[in-house]
């Protein structure tokens, strides 16, 4: 919010139509810490961080607390995510041996979508995966697990095979074990965490931008007249942007919990 | 002059982002077009469709991402 006080006092509605920040990177940095406990700095981010986690928590244990033959409204939401993920994700994708990488597939989908409708919940209104932060460490444990499973299930093999893919002939082989070395240890996590936080960030940027040229248009109303009328087709086009992002916050956690599971499937059963 | 190179700069990492945007923009076209007729095809098949068009889109997606990241590193 200070954020978009700073851009409005730069903006001069009087003579320009669009308003653009000085410099974008002013709508992303909180760098200023609200409180600190010894050497740890709080600062916004790390705090929506704690709430996501216990907004998790809280939701798991209120929605499966009490177990009855017929679940409240409310557990019934819960126990479907759990069996959409259980099923829909760990079973689809990685099989039998699903079961053991539900805690983990779960603990991501529910964070990364509570993180993630940060960005449309009221008051709020700030995606914690909009900071490369979050995405990236949550991909470097998926990064972690699908390689130590791929070298315990594999043995040497895992990194053998990659390098050297039997199944393609000789004179292409050094090329094709080359792309995919660099893209299942390099790209994959790169990719992982790129996504969800570039989808993330530009709708941050798309709501803040257009709900905020269209508050600050309107706003200016006694200075310029009819002219903030502009104001309403951006305060309008922000609001379809805003039930668009709802949906893109649910897929994006879907997805980053989908190849998730992809990628740890691709390890269990290496030998496609 | 210092102005202007900076928003030189600016424009050509806005031209660069469009030119990353139109292969994937093609690419989830044809991911989708091709999930739909698969669809059409095989109603009862839907589920197993989509969640692999899910997957070719996202695999897709990623260029044109990075190409919104480096507008913002450029």
């Amino acid at each position: 919010m200070d954020q978009l006080i700073l851009a409005s006092e730069e903006c001069d509605v009087v003579n320009e139509v669009i308003c653009a920040p000085a410099d974008v990177k002013e709508l992303f940095e909180f760098t200023d810490v609200i409180f600190s406990i010894g050497p740890l700095g709080f600062t916004r981010t790390i705090i929506l961080f704690f709430l996501a986690a216990f907004v998790v928590v809280g939701l798991l244990y209120f929605g499966l607390r009490k177990q009855r033959m017929v679940p409240s409204k409310f557990g019934v939401v819960i126990e479907s995510l759990l069996d959409f993920v259980k099923n829909g994700i760990a079973k689809d994708i990685i099989g039998p041996e699903g079961a053991r990488y539900v805690p983990y597939l779960t603990a991501i989908f529910l964070f990364i979508l509570v993180g993630n409708l940060f960005e449309v919940t009221p008051l709020i209104n700030f995606p914690i995966t909009s900071r490369m932060a979050i995405p990236a460490f949550l991909a470097i444990v998926t990064y972690v697990i699908f390689v130590f499973i791929g070298f315990g299930k594999n043995k040497f093999r895992f990194l053998l095979d990659t390098v050297w893919p039997k199944h393609v002939p000789i004179g292409l082989r050094w090329l094709v074990g080359l792309i995919e070395l660099v893209s299942i240890f390099l790209l994959r996590p790169f990719t992982l965490a790129v996504r969800l936080f570039a989808n993330m960030v530009a709708g941050h940027l798309m709501l803040t931008l257009l709900l905020g040229s269209g508050v600050i248009f309107l706003s200016a109303f006694p200075e310029i007249g009819l002219k903030a009328l502009v104001g309403i087709p951006w305060f309008a086009l922000g609001l379809g942007i805003y039930l668009f992002e709802i949906v893109v916050s649910v897929l994006q956690a879907y997805i980053f919990t989908l190849l998730s599971a992809v990628y740890i499937q691709s390890s269990v059963h290496f030998e496609h | 002059m210092e102005g202007n190179i900076e928003v030189l700069k600016g424009a050509i990492a806005l031209i660069g982002y469009g030119l990353a945007a139109v292969g994937p923009g093609v690419g989830i076209g044809i991911v989708v077009g091709n999930a739909i007729t698969a669809m059409a095809r095989q109603p009862e098949m839907a589920g197993t469709i989509r969640t692999t068009m899910f997957l070719g889109i996202a695999f897709t997606e990623a260029l044109a991402l990075i190409g919104f990241v480096l507008f913002f590193i450029a």
